[in-house]
């Protein structure tokens, strides 16, 4: 299965893969998560990770 | 069980570490009114348990607070009381969720735990660590609903003590006190040195001084300094300790204690089933790592199994005097909890 990346557009080869799934693009670096692999592969930028305090 | 009261309760019983009994009886009384297995454990703990199967997904919360109570009134949406978010607020989400699907037939236990300690030495997550294997475990500390954490820096504490024989001060010596300052601003420079390369805070040492004494008996003069230290992953406090003693000369650097960063990863079923729960409710899911520790650093290098905290409130309340919670944040968050739950125990 294959699909763009939706940072910088370079194409991602991915088998084995399920829903949920973050996947680093190889090109940009960016954190990718497979929305759907059904009917065909979707990705979307993964959710953003901040910092904050707490404990 | 009202989900509201059940938080509103919790927080009118004050419960600073080591004082947490009453808490825990009326979270255990609760529980079992809900309809789960619940019991006071060896270390003090609350404990609630449903569901069956080989397999247990651990929801460890803590019923302890920092010291300082806060009166408990409601405005609007706003609940304040001492623990609202720091961490009675994602208990009380805990028990809650637990309740809506202790009827369902899950495929794994689910054990609710309020541990006693966790803003002192974190006994009651020493004793859990020792007597759970848990496939999946989340930690209750408030991110807000929406958000998942996923890892806590380390911290470590040291103390410094250094000795100078007593000089006329007219010889420009070097005084005790003199030696423990030049030593601090060492620290310091090393960490701002260390930290040059690392833009983010979860990735940088972070030392702060906490306390500075000094003492002579006119032949000797002493002065001591004690500090904490905020440990990024891969710094362990040994080989901190090890750092900051060379930076030392001869004076005496001790590690009091320490415990080390954490940080789970994120390409596992427990945090799927977390995105896909608060989407489902609406909302749009982010990450987070925090400056602070949690018991997430205590259990979560020992078992070594997908882990994030959870839970609603605003962190940044964590220990003011204006500790509160929204009851909509925290309703939002038992939904988004349930749904987890239920996927993660179909």
């Amino acid at each position: 299965m294959s699909a763009n990346c939706p940072e910088c557009d370079g194409s991602l080869q991915l088998n084995g893969v399920i829903a949920g799934e973050i996947v680093v693009c190889p090109d940009c670096g960016v954190d990718l998560e497979v929305t759907a692999v059904t009917p065909s592969l979707a990705l979307a930028l993964a959710p953003t990770e901040a910092e904050d305090w707490g404990e | 069980m009202d989900e509201v009261a059940l938080l509103t309760g919790l927080l009118e019983i004050y419960s600073p570490s080591g004082q947490e009994g009453a808490a825990v009886e009326y979270l255990v009384g609760q529980l079992r009114a809900a309809g789960l297995d619940a019991d006071v454990d060896a270390a003090g703990n609350a404990v609630g348990a449903c569901g069956q199967g080989a397999e247990t997904v651990l929801l460890l919360g803590h019923i302890d607070t920092v010291p300082g109570f806060i009166p408990v009134t409601r405005d609007g949406d706003r609940l304040n009381g001492r623990g609202a978010v720091d961490a009675k607020g994602p208990l009380a989400c805990f028990a809650a969720a637990a309740a809506r699907i202790r009827s369902l037939a899950l495929s794994r236990r689910v054990v609710v735990i309020g541990a006693v300690g966790e803003e002192g030495d974190s006994r009651g997550a020493h004793f859990v660590k020792d007597y759970y294997r848990p496939a999946f475990t989340i930690i209750g500390e408030p991110s807000g609903w929406e958000r998942i954490t996923l890892g806590y820096k380390g911290s470590a504490w040291f103390t410094y003590q250094v000795r100078r024989a007593l000089a006329h001060t007219s010889t420009q010596a070097e005084s005790a006190c003199e030696a423990a300052v030049a030593y601090w601003n060492r620290v310091a420079e090393w960490a701002a040195a260390r930290n040059a390369a690392q833009p983010r805070v979860f990735e940088q040492v972070s030392p702060t001084l906490r306390g500075m004494t000094s003492a002579s008996d006119g032949f000797e003069e002493q002065a001591a300094l004690r500090f904490g230290v905020r440990l990024p992953p891969g710094l362990e406090a040994s080989a901190l300790a090890e750092a900051l003693a060379g930076l030392a000369g001869e004076a005496e650097v001790t590690l009091v204690e320490g415990v080390s960063a954490y940080r789970g990863d994120k390409n596992n079923p427990l945090v799927r089933a977390f995105l896909a729960a608060i989407r489902q409710a609406g909302g749009t899911p982010s990450f987070t790592v925090k400056s602070g520790t949690s018991d997430m650093n205590v259990v979560a290098p020992v078992w070594g199994t997908p882990i994030v905290a959870y839970g609603p409130g605003d962190s940044s309340l964590d220990h003011t005097p204006h500790e509160h919670i929204l009851v909509s944040d925290y309703v939002r968050a038992v939904g988004a909890l349930t749904s987890a739950l239920t996927t993660l125990c179909a």
